[in-house]
This record gives C-alpha cells, sequence and structure tokens, in this order.
C-alpha cells in the first residue's frame, strides 16, 4: 500500500540513496548480515531496492533489519540506509502490526502496570513455565532479557528527594525515560546525585515515553505523538542543557524522530540541539577545565560497549574518554558492533537467535575482559549483556558516582 | 582539549593519527563514514607501473604502461618526468621510511619490504605490481598453479583467472570448483560471509578438504582472497594442510585484505589514543584569516565546533565528495575552498574509455610541509595540512602509487607540525 505520510517524510532519506556508490561498505559491518542469512543486506533492502518500491515492498527480508543503524553509520557517502529501511518496513507493516509488538514497545505501560506488583511481576518473568507461555500466546522468547520491576519509581524518589539548597553552577533538565523512571531507578538517582555534587540545578520535568520502541516496530502515528509530548515537557527551560541517561531515547530527539518519521515541530528540534547524552555533558565540562578531577581510585578493568543508538549520534564514545580520567580505571572498548537486543529486536520469539549471535562477540569480549561487571549506557542493551553473560551491567555514571564519593 | 584534529579515516588519516599519538600529541580523528582501505587491496603501493606521460612511441594514444620491479630505484627518474607529482614533495628516502613505518606498525599484516615490488594474482588473471604484501599473498614462483574457488562465491571464476594467469604469470594452470556455501542454503555467498566462516577451524577444515580432493598436482594453490578476517594465520593453515603454497587471490571490493588492514591501523589508533568520531561530516570551520580556530562537526541534533590548534585534512579526492565538479565544469574543494593544481587544464574528462582522465590530476597544491599554498606559493592558513588523495598530480590507480604518497604524506605533514609548534602541555 502507498502510505503518503511515511515517504513524504522519507523525502530526504529518500534523496540520499542516489549518493549509494555501491560500496558495500555498509554491508560488511552490518552485525544481522554476518550471522544470518535471512537478512540480505542494508544495501540490498535499502538503496538498491528502494528505487523498485515505490511504495510497496519488494523484499520481506527488510523485516530482519534490527534497526541498529550500523549502515548509515559506516557509509562514508551519507547514504540514510538505516532511516530508508526504517520507513520502508514500517510501510510494510502497517495494519498488521501484531499484539506482541504493540505491548512491548509501550515501556511506560509495562513500567507503571508491574510497579505496583513488582515482586509478583518479577516471579512471573522469572517463571519458566510463564515465560514459555507468554512465548507460545505473544511470541515473547523465552529466554530473552526482561527487566526487573521495582515498587519504587524514580518520580517516587525524587519527591521525597530534597536538593541541595545552594546551586553554584545553572540549571540543568534532567530526561531519565521510561526505564529510568521504573526499571533503571538507581541510575536515575545516582545521575541527579552527580549532577547535583557538581553543583547544577537539577529540574526534572513529568516526562512520557520518546516513542522509539513504538517507531522501532512501525508504529509511527504513536510515537509521533509521544516524542512531541516528550519534546514540550523537556522543554521547560528554554535556556538550560537537558541531560539524560537513556541514551538511545536521546537519538530519538537529536534526530531519528525527525529523520525517519519527520516530525520537524520547532519544539523537537530545539530540545533535540540542546540534549546531551550525560557523558557527553560530563566530557565537554571536562573538555573546558571545568569538571572537578578530585576522583577516589576504582581499581578495576572493565568492558565497555557503546550502544548503537548512541554511537549513531555521531559523536564518538564519550564514555571511553570520560572513564579515563578517573585513576585506577581501565576501561576496554569491546569494539563490538551490537549487543543484539536492538531494542526489541532480541526478544521476539522469531529473532532470538540471530539477536544472541549478533551478541555473541561482545559476550565473548565481556568475559574475556571482566566476567564480573561491564559498563554500558543504554537500558536494555544492559539488561542483553547481563542476562547473557551473568556479569553486573552499568550505566558510566556509576563509576562518577563512586569516584566522586557519592556512594 | 585536541593538539590535532585529522579529518578522514582512510590510509592518510590513519597514519597521520597514529604517528601524532606516538608523538605524545592528543589527536582526534573526525571520519564521515569509515575510510577507503577496504575497498583497496589490502597491499602498499609505492609505483606499480610508469606510465610514459602524454603519448606513446607512435605520438597517438598513452603510451603502453611499464611494470615497475624497484620502485625506489625508478621514482627519482619518474619524478624528473613527472615534475607536478606528489612524490616531487619528497625524497626517495622519506618514501621508503615512510613505507618501513607502516610495515613496522604491521608486523603480522604486511611483509617488511626488501626494495622489490611483488606480484599478486587478481580475480581476472593479472599479475597486479605492488610493494608490501600480506603474508597470504606472497607469489611462490611455482611453474604450475591450481586456481580453486567454491561455485557460491561471487566474482570469482577460477578458470577465467586460470586461463590469463597462463600468459601473465607464465606458469601451467588449471581451474577448480569446489562446492561449499559460506552458510548452509546460502546461494551467492559474499567473500565476507566464507571470511568470517574461514575464522572457524572447523570450517577451515573442510574447505581444505574439499580443495585437496579437487586439485591436481600443481605446485600451488590460488585461492579468493577470503582467507579468514579475524584469524590472519587461516592461509597458513590451509598452506599446511594442502602441502603446498597458498596464494590470496585479489577480488573486487569489499576487499578482505583491505579489512584486515583497516581493522589493524584503527585498533593501533585507538589504542594509541585516538579519539575517533565517526558518522558525522565535517561542514566547516572559524578562521581568523590566517589560522583555523576549530572545525564544525555536523552531529545529530546540532553542529558541534572541534577547537584545534593543527588540522590535518585527508579526505581523499573525487570518490570521498571532497572534490566535485559543478554542471559549469568548474572543480571545487568543497570543505576549506581551497585553491586547485590542474583545475584548468583543458580536456578533463575525456570520452574514451582507456584514456586517463585529467579531472583526476586535480588537486589541492602543497609546499613541502604540505601545507595548502595560493598560486603565488603562499600558505592558505598556516595550521593546515593535507595528506593523500588530495594531493594533485598522480592517477593514482594507473600507476599504483596511491598508498605509498598516502602514508608519505600523512607523515610529512605531521612531522612538519612537530616542528614548528612545541608541544602543549596536558591541561587535564
Amino acid at each position: 500500500m502507498f502510505e503518503p505520510a511515511s515517504y513524504e517524510s522519507n523525502l530526504l532519506a529518500r534523496a540520499s540513496l542516489d549518493q549509494c556508490v555501491k560500496c558495500t561498505i555498509c554491508e560488511t559491518q552490518c552485525p544481522v548480515l554476518a550471522v544470518t542469512p535471512l537478512f540480505s543486506g542494508p544495501k540490498f533492502v535499502g538503496p538498491q531496492a528502494e528505487r523498485y518500491r515505490h511504495g510497496l515492498v519488494v523484499d520481506h527480508s527488510l523485516d530482519y533489519c534490527s534497526s541498529c543503524g550500523t549502515c548509515t553509520l559506516v557509509c562514508p557517502q551519507g547514504v540514510k540506509i538505516a532511516e530508508l529501511n526504517s520507513v520502508a518496513r514500517a510501510a510494510m507493516k502497517k495494519g498488521h502490526t501484531p499484539l506482541r509488538d504493540q505491548i512491548i514497545s509501550r515501556t511506560s505501560f509495562m513500567g507503571k502496570a508491574m510497579k505496583p506488583v513488582a515482586p509478583l511481576a518479577n516471579a512471573v518473568l522469572h517463571n519458566s513455565a510463564a515465560r514459555w507461555a507468554m512465548e507460545k500466546t505473544l511470541g515473547i522468547h523465552r529466554k530473552a532479557a526482561m527487566p526487573t520491576a521495582h515498587s519504587h519509581s524514580f518520580s517516587d524518589w525524587w519527591k521525597k528527594h530534597t536538593p541541595p539548597s545552594a546551586p553554584t553552577r545553572g540549571k540543568v533538565v534532567y530526561f531519565h525515560g521510561c526505564a529510568g523512571e521504573f526499571f533503571e531507578v538507581e541510575t536515575s538517582i545516582m545521575t541527579v546525585e552527580v549532577l547535583e555534587h557538581l553543583g547544577f540545578e537539577v529540574i526534572t520535568p513529568t516526562q512520557g515515553c520518546c516513542g522509539l520502541p513504538m517507531q522501532s516496530n512501525g508504529l509511527f502515528d504513536a510515537a509521533r505523538k509521544h516524542v512531541r509530548t516528550l519534546a514540550d515537557q523537556l522543554g521547560v527551560e528554554p535556556d538550560a542543557p537537558i541531560v539524560a541517561s537513556a541514551s538511545s531515547c536521546v537519538t530519538m530527539l537529536k534526530h531519528e524522530a525527525h529523520d525517519i518519521m519527520g516530525v520537524d515541530d520547532e519544539s523537537l528540534i530545539k530540545v533535540g540541539s540542546r540534549i546531551r547524552e550525560v557523558s557527553e555533558f560530563l566530557l565537554d565540562l571536562a573538555d573546558h577545565d571545568d569538571l572537578p578531577l578530585d576522583f577516589s581510585p576504582i581499581e578495576m578493568t572493565a568492558p565497555y560497549h557503546a550502544p548503537c543508538q548512541l554511537k549513531g549520534q555521531g559523536m564518538g564514545r564519550p564514555a571511553v574518554e570520560l572513564l579515563k580520567l578517573i585513576p585506577g580505571l581501565t576501561v576496554v572498548d569491546a569494539e563490538a558492533t551490537c549487543c543484539g537486543i536492538a531494542g526489541t529486536y532480541g526478544v521476539k520469539k522469531e529473532k532470538y537467535d540471530i539477536g544472541q549471535a549478533v551478541g555473541r562477540p561482545l559476550f565473548d569480549k565481556v568475559r574475556e575482559i571482566n566476567p564480573d561487571f561491564a559498563i554500558c549506557d543504554t537500558e536494555t542493551c544492559r539488561w542483553q549483556i547481563a542476562t547473557a553473560t551473568g556479569a553486573t551491567v552499568v550505566h558510566p555514571i556509576w563509576f562518577l558516582h563512586k569516584a566522586y564519593g557519592l556512594g | 582539549m585536541t593538539d590535532v584534529i585529522v579529518i578522514g579515516a582512510g590510509l592518510a588519516g590513519l597514519s597521520a593519527s597514529i604517528r601524532a599519538a606516538q608523538a605524545g600529541r592528543r589527536v582526534t580523528l573526525l571520519t564521515f563514514g569509515l575510510g577507503g582501505l577496504q575497498l583497496g587491496q589490502g597491499t602498499i603501493d609505492v609505483l606499480g607501473y610508469t606510465t610514459s606521460g602524454e603519448t606513446g612511441a607512435g605520438g597517438s594514444g598513452p603510451g603502453p604502461d611499464r611494470p615497475v620491479a624497484r620502485p625506489f630505484d625508478q621514482l627519482p627518474g619518474y619524478v624528473r618526468a613527472h615534475r607536478d607529482h606528489p612524490y616531487a614533495h619528497f625524497s626517495v628516502d622519506q618514501v621508503r621510511e615512510a613505507v618501513d613505518w607502516l610495515a613496522g606498525l604491521t608486523p603480522d599484516l604486511l611483509v617488511p619490504g626488501d626494495g622489490a615490488n611483488h606480484v599478486v594474482p587478481t580475480a581476472l588473471g593479472a599479475m597486479r605490481p605492488t610493494y608490501l604484501v600480506q603474508p597470504s599473498m606472497v607469489w611462490p614462483d611455482p611453474t604450475s598453479v591450481a586456481v580453486v574457488g567454491p561455485r557460491q562465491i561471487k566474482d570469482f571464476y577460477p578458470d577465467l583467472a586460470a586461463a590469463n594467469l597462463e600468459k601473465t604469470a607464465q606458469v601451467r594452470t588449471k581451474g577448480y570448483h569446489i562446492d561449499l556455501p559460506a552458510r548452509p542454503g546460502e546461494v551467492d555467498s559474499s567473500p565476507v560471509a566464507y571470511a568470517s566462516s574461514l575464522d572457524d577451524p572447523a570450517f577451515l577444515k573442510r574447505f581444505a578438504e574439499l580443495v585437496a580432493q579437487a586439485i591436481g598436482d600443481e605446485q600451488a594453490v590460488c585461492l579468493p582472497a577470503i582467507l579468514g578476517l579475524r584469524r590472519t594465520d587461516a592461509w597458513r593453515q590451509l598452506s599446511e594442510i594442502l602441502g603446498r603454497p597458498v596464494v590470496e587471490t585479489l577480488l573486487a571490493p569489499p576487499s578482505i585484505p583491505g579489512m584486515r588492514l583497516n581493522e589493524a591501523l584503527t585498533t593501533q589508533a585507538k589504542a594509541a589514543g585516538v579519539r575517533v568520531v565517526l558518522g558525522s561530516q565535517v561542514t566547516g570551520f572559524e578562521s581568523d584569516g590566517r589560522v583555523i580556530t576549530a572545525v564544525t562537526l555536523r552531529q545529530a541534533g546540532r553542529d558541534q565546533n572541534f577547537p584545534a590548534s593543527q588540522i590535518i585534512y585527508a579526505p581523499g579526492g573525487f570518490e570521498s565528495g571532497a572534490l566535485t565538479m559543478d554542471s559549469y565544469g568548474h572543480v571545487h574543494e568543497t570543505l576549506f575552498d581551497l585553491p586547485l593544481v590542474g583545475a584548468e587544464q583543458k580536456d578533463l574528462l575525456t570520452g574514451d574509455y582507456w584514456a586517463d582522465q585529467k579531472l583526476f590530476t586535480v588537486g589541492v597544491g602543497v609546499d613541502d610541509s604540505m601545507r595548502p599554498v595560493s598560486a603565488d606559493k603562499q600558505p592558505v592558513y598556516q595550521n593546515l595540512r593535507v595528506a593523500g588523495g588530495l594531493l594533485p598530480g598522480a592517477i593514482r590507480w594507473t600507476e599504483k602509487s596511491g598508498d605509498a604518497i598516502a602514508v608519505t604524506s600523512a607523515l610529512a605533514a605531521v612531522d612538519a607540525v612537530f616542528a614548528t609548534s612545541a608541544p602543549q602541555g596536558g591541561t587535564n
């Protein structure tokens, strides 16, 4: 079916396909193509097939694209390969998105639903019979990584939290994301405590989902609504930087909502230009000699995995540079392409094995460098790595928090 | 903060980054996508053919290209005949030292040079001259060769390569197929899929068994250049199993040997402390007219300025978009709008398929410290240096010279920086 809204929003990405010189660099780096012949590869389903699509899908292997964005990242010609493919897949699946994809793409809803019954929810998520039933009825793989539900949200903590009385620096708006509200509450608290320790006045507006999981499941209309609402919520302090510990959600605000779904509201563009992933924000302070370096040593060697969506921001790997400043700490960049979860991709019954194969080089690296402790900026990737390796996997802010003596 | 910003992650950019980092400089490497190394052959050219200039002996059309046996011996004469060549900026020793430096960086991957060119077989059965090769490519001077490929691989035809090698390498040859998809059920496997599969010892053993069954009593075996991506000893193991030398045969890109080299140099750069920023384009810069104070990177969501005291610009030429020709036939350098050499030549493009396109000799003219210069030979910016494919005066793919031009100019640019400014103390 021709889908005017999607294709209209995709005009810029479509224009970029003429720049493809068929060098195949994207295909050499695609983590899915590397592990399965079920996917014909980013160039094949992207710039090649796009010329024939005219709104029609010509290659259903497109569904095996995990939307990790590696192809766009490595393209030396500026072809928006991942963006083209995301739009084409949304058009392909429009009107028949499985119930499962509708559920797993609503992180906030899941968090809210599980919070009052957190112990029960956790018991169910770790019960093999229940997981078997979930696989059969919903298509969520029984071994897939799942978040841990909490009885207390970040907002519960924030309401009782007393900020320092006299901030010495300006305001920052804090964006924790849905996972940071319900599942990774500690990461959110640590981020606030580090920012306040540095003297910032932290403002935490009420905030919803960025829409990224919906977008990657092809639910563009819902995703657009969510990202617009979020942009308005985060825009409360027009002159303050917005700092986020949800690194993948930052990507949605910085460019994916615009590049993939054609959202060009001024509020989004402004928020997208002001938002900083927390390591990016702190490294920028360090680069300007404005970050206190009175760190306590942390004697540890730990592997670091840069999430795909963070890499897609085209800013390098700020966490690696930032953590170098902590004495005693050796951070080894695992240099893996993708952990295989790709948001919700790796939990799906039919994609689970592919996701595990994609992540295997990373899991091996983690086991080799430090089987007990690893570092990663994005929640779903942390759950994936932790489930596969048994390691504790933390956000980079964990080290800053500890090195500043805050916990 | 950064002392040196390097733009571009091809051979020139990676070499410049590593050289500057080795010298204790803080380096940020900005690259819009992966560099071109994996589109090359994973070998290092110095000079493969001498071109006889504009006309051949008969006075019409280009002259025959002659293969070069000892490139450093021929460079002085070649530069005398080609005054505008990038090599005219360097001494022969400078080129040799740059290439040796590169070989020393990757001892597992590049065989040290001994002054003589190697010749490496290609998928079309040509014997391609080049200077540094990977150990899997050393031609053992056999009298007979088996050319073997899996039936399922794209773009490798053993019979074609074998028939041509009879003439080009003066050997008795025969082509053979084996039946082994890179992955079960695949009918047109890519070189990357094969190379990854050959990283697996079990697959390698199966592969070797089928090759052993297929071939006759030839002295050596030519296999497509797919012999391992992450491991670099697959060729050695195959050679041991087959009981005779194995030679990797160069394929169309993407090149597995090129991927190995790209990976090795990128890893070296990162290990040396280079901050690599992949995936954003440098779209502008700030300057006071004499000195560039910052370059602007178009990141997701916003433009970010990267201040630096020195800039090394190694973006490549037309192929990467650093040079463009507009609809009026005017050629431009797209970031700094640098003055170009050769852009005013007549007939930049010709319809003759076999003729050299003069367009590809157009580039940014530099002084011997690699600073772009204006028509009156004055540096355009004091702290901007250029390396690699942007330099004018050579059609690299015809004479097989691009790699050493890239490495030598990168090192010249970095070494010139050290000669003109003392390192800044660490401020962090």
